[in-house]
């Protein structure tokens, strides 16, 4: 879209980033290969499996739950997930009674590490603007309807703490393996935008 | 206000759950600013403080205009990278 407040270049944003690319190779400041090498690892390998991974451990292993809501960035290093942006993690866990909701008014904080790089609507002015002054109104559009008696907290992640939701265990899976529960979280569940749903028999 | 917006992004995000990247520039220039602040270039900090700076900058504007914001977060991004990137020298 235009209405550009700036106007320092007329150039489309790929031959920018082309140019930005190739000169900082040539400075020697830049190793393209590695370039790619990051690429492949938060389109592929850093995602929201990992955290579904620690939730699925919190709702089995009573004593790993209380490490991770003691300390979260120690626990799921525990399974071998840290790196860039996700120092001072914090994990809330959703009760019956208390619904929690994570947004990044100023930018884009997220738990890379846990979830990967933010979708789309995470970083929209929509969201942003809204999860704060409406939770409840943005909750339900994403279909998530609460009961008025459940309490909304909302987390606004900064670049020191970033959060994780650890969203509730649904009734019917008692049966289902640690591996099982994994598949069934879902990233929209541990931001706070939705409940993890039993998988249908 | 952007109800409309969201409930689009909400739209997409459902027809692609793990869709970060939009366009392959995208994921470029996120590379290229995390490889240069893990070699030490920048803090990510710094870089951080320019993509808040971006953001408030089109917010006013939204706000003001009642804009969608479909997908420009890496227009930002990008803005911030370069600019970081002429403070530190790193640019020519």
């Amino acid at each position: 879209m235009s209405g550009d407040h700036h106007n320092t270049d007329d150039s489309g944003p790929a031959a920018r980033v082309k140019a930005l690319e190739a000169l900082l190779t040539e400075k020697g400041l830049l190793n393209p290969a590695a370039i790619d090498a990051i690429v492949d690892t938060y389109e592929t390998r850093v995602g929201p499996r990992n955290g579904a991974r620690v939730v699925a451990k919190a709702w089995t292993d009573p004593a790993y739950r209380k490490r991770l809501l003691a300390d979260a960035t120690s626990a799921v290093a525990e399974l071998g997930f840290a790196g860039p942006e996700g120092g001072h993690l914090v994990a809330v866990e959703n009760t019956d009674r208390i619904h929690n909701l994570v947004v990044c008014t100023l930018c884009s904080c997220y738990p890379w590490p846990v979830l990967g790089l933010p979708p789309v609507w995470y970083k929209s002015f929509a969201y942003r603007s809204r999860a704060v002054s409406d939770p409840r109104g943005v909750l339900e559009d994403f279909g998530l309807e609460l009961s008025r008696d459940v309490e909304i907290r909302v987390w606004d992640s900064s670049a020191e703490i970033r959060y994780l939701v650890i969203p509730q265990r649904p009734k019917g899976t008692a049966k289902m393996s640690e591996g099982e529960l994994a598949a069934i979280v879902t990233r929209d569940s541990m931001v706070g935008v939705a409940k993890v749903e039993a998988p249908r028999v | 206000m952007s109800d409309a917006a969201l409930n689009e992004l909400i739209a997409a995000a459902r027809l692609d759950r793990d869709h970060v990247f939009s366009a392959p520039w995208e994921a470029r220039a996120f590379a290229i600013a995390l490889q240069l602040s893990q070699a030490g270039h920048f803090t990510w900090d710094e870089f951080r403080d320019r993509l808040i700076a971006e953001v408030r900058a089109s917010d006013r504007i939204r706000a003001r205009d009642g804009t969608s914001d479909h997908g420009e977060y890496y227009d930002h991004f990008l803005h911030a990278l370069e600019r970081l990137l002429e403070e530190k020298g790193l640019a020519h």
